[in-house]
């Protein structure tokens, strides 16, 4: 378990509070939070870069917020990688081994394997200046893992890359993460790569943090508006609670003229009647409802009618811009391709959509 | 096309300039003293005593600069404003103001016990190296300074998460990879010291056989109305400079003058 408890850093105007951050033995750990919130200041303050005004960093019971950064056994990838241009990619890879005064010959086989995983064997004479920006990025990594550091720390590891290559090296970090289960914080503001790389995930805005939890228990219950809309949130609506149903464990919501039924397991909380609460909907899990098929029981409670307004292609599915004729409610819905050519819609044509149970989630 | 020509004109009338200036000199060469000058032990003893006394007082400077400069570049620190400026004194001061300086700190009580129980330093060989370390020391931080800057403090950082204490990061990264620049840069503060003359004159006199540098010894040949052996001396001299912009040139830097 490595803990970083009380985390309070005062840099110029720039102000975190009690930051704790906690990450499990061999967990991908993410640390997202908007661009300018002090993302990097928490990593060198973690590295032992930067003397915070207070903090306890503990790592597997030992703690290491007074030793040296050279002490820490926390390695550490920059957003600008920093290989170093006089070494070549050999050297490089193999800076920490020497620096620690390691044995070569016990590191020898998994720096082989770490090689063969980042396909870097024909690049070792090489140096840094005449890499391609993937090929910089793999060596940075392995550079960083080589001395089998306790805790693996990236700076937006993904920024900065093609699409395509961004994508590999996508792939490529969760292979290393399954195949040698370096613990590891990454921090960035790209949630998308948190979704695809995290088990855990720590967000944190204006240095709080806002909600710590498993990847899918934040993306799909976050806790709050400012959570749901950094993450990229649409169909984010201001409701108020009208009606409890306490003998269908169900809670009746208003939008603007539009009634919905929500279960209380999906509400945060136990909201009384008149609550003002924030209503998210997936727009990923809004079901188009095809005429003359039957509708499942589970969907049967919140069909609304309403109108297309527009649709968009996305490349890889399409968004759907709906609005309900009860309260002219616009939702947004996103559907795969293959979806939406069985579906065979237009704009302007008027259709029923279903929202299921696990798209909605009540806020307080 | 006015303007492109006006701006070319005067680049080329400054290089017009100089080139006629050190041309010029050429006209005085192979009279009846030059061949002698040339071999005179004066003379000699002059570039042996410019080419030493430079050395020491840059091998000095760079000792206590390089660690200044890196801790300006690197470093935040109370007063770092006010250690920066002071690096300019020599280059505002007049070199004769600055030697003069040091006449009157070595007759104060503290000067005249380092003078009396350590080295003495007035109108002695010391007192050259004392003079021209005055005078390049801040420049040669401030150059040096430029270098390190040049170098992202990331690299510092990586090594140290790789296990090198900062001592070994700063050897084993930085400085390999600001060598160059610092290696111009302390080429060219030696160039300097060899051509100071008024703080040098100043403290340390114009004693031939004793505190004669080259630049000292134009003076007083000139003085003396011994022509041959200041064009000796300044060609000599001229050789020097060339050989150090040659010397900048091979190590890649192109140095701005800031």
């Amino acid at each position: 378990m490595i803990k970083i408890e009380g985390l309070t850093i005062l840099f110029d105007s720039f102000k975190i509070e009690n930051l704790n951050v906690q990450i499990e033995e061999e967990e991908f750990h993410f640390l997202l939070g908007p661009t300018g919130s002090g993302k990097t200041l928490i990593l060198e303050s973690i590295m032992g870069l930067r003397q915070p005004r207070r903090a306890r960093i503990l790592l597997s019971d030992r703690e290491v917020q007074k030793l040296p950064p050279e002490q820490r056994e926390i390695s550490y990838v920059p957003q600008d990688l920093a290989l170093f241009p006089h070494l070549t990619v050999r050297e490089n890879i193999l800076f920490g081994i020497k620096a620690r005064n390691l044995d070569l010959k016990l590191h020898e086989n998994d720096i082989g394997s770490l090689v063969e995983v980042m396909r870097i064997g024909h690049l070792l004479e090489r140096y840094p200046a005449n890499l391609s920006g993937g090929e910089k990025k793999r060596v940075a990594l392995l550079r960083a893992l080589a001395p089998k550091p306790k805790l693996l720390l990236l700076d937006e590891p993904l920024s900065g890359l093609d699409p395509a290559i961004k994508a590999d090296i996508q792939h490529l970090l969760k292979t290393l993460h399954s195949s040698f289960r370096t613990t590891t914080l990454c921090v960035t503001h790209d949630f998308e790569e948190a979704y695809f790389l995290a088990d855990g995930i720590t967000i944190c805005i204006d240095g709080k943090v806002e909600q710590v939890g498993k990847r899918d228990e934040v993306f799909l219950k976050p806790k709050s508006r400012k959570v749901a809309q950094f993450l990229g949130a649409r169909n984010l609506y201001k409701a108020k609670v009208v009606r409890r149903e306490e003998s269908f464990q169900r809670v009746m919501l208003r939008v603007n003229g539009l009634q919905l039924s929500v279960p209380m397991g999906l509400c945060q909380g136990k909201f009384e009647m008149g609550t003002e609460v924030d209503l998210f909907v997936r727009p990923e899990e809004v079901m188009i409802i095809r005429q003359g098929k039957p509708v499942k029981d589970s969907l049967r409670q919140n069909i609304f009618e309403g109108e297309i307004l527009d649709i968009i292609d996305r490349g890889r599915y399409h968004n759907i811009d709906f609005q309900t004729t009860e309260g002219k409610i616009l939702f947004e819905i996103s559907i795969p391709n293959y979806a939406f050519r069985n579906l065979n819609i237009s704009a302007g044509e008027k259709i029923k959509v279903a929202l299921r149970e696990e798209s909605l989630w009540v806020m307080p | 096309m006015g303007f492109r020509y006006t701006m070319l004109g005067a680049a080329f009338c400054i290089f017009l300039f100089y080139l006629g200036l050190i041309l010029s000199l050429f006209y005085f060469i192979g009279g009846k003293g030059f061949w002698e000058a040339f071999t005179q032990s004066s003379t000699l003893f002059s570039i042996r005593l410019s080419l030493v006394a430079a050395t020491t007082a840059t091998f000095f400077a760079v000792m206590i600069g390089l660690p200044s400069a890196y801790a300006l570049s690197r470093f935040e620190f109370p007063g770092k404003r006010i250690v920066d400026t002071f690096l300019e004194i020599p280059i505002i001061m007049s070199p004769v103001a600055l030697g003069a300086s040091f006449l009157v700190f070595f007759n104060t009580p503290v000067g005249e016990l380092i003078q009396n129980k350590g080295i003495f330093f007035v109108f002695e060989i010391p007192g050259v190296i004392l003079a021209q370390f005055a005078t390049i020391a801040g420049l040669a931080t401030r150059l040096m300074k430029a270098s390190l800057d040049e170098i992202s403090p990331r690299y510092e950082s990586v090594a140290r998460s790789l296990g090198s204490s900062s001592w070994q990061a700063f050897y084993r990264v930085t400085l390999p990879l600001a060598f160059k620049g610092l290696l111009a840069s302390v080429i060219l503060s030696w160039a300097k010291a060899v051509g100071e003359f008024g703080a040098t004159v100043t403290l340390a006199g114009a004693m031939p056989g004793k505190t004669e540098t080259m630049p000292i010894a134009i003076f007083t040949a000139i003085a003396s109305a011994n022509i041959d052996k200041a064009i000796v001396l300044i060609l000599i001299l001229v050789v020097f400079g060339l050989l150090t912009l040659y010397s900048i040139r091979l190590t890649g830097k192109r140095y701005r003058y800031d």
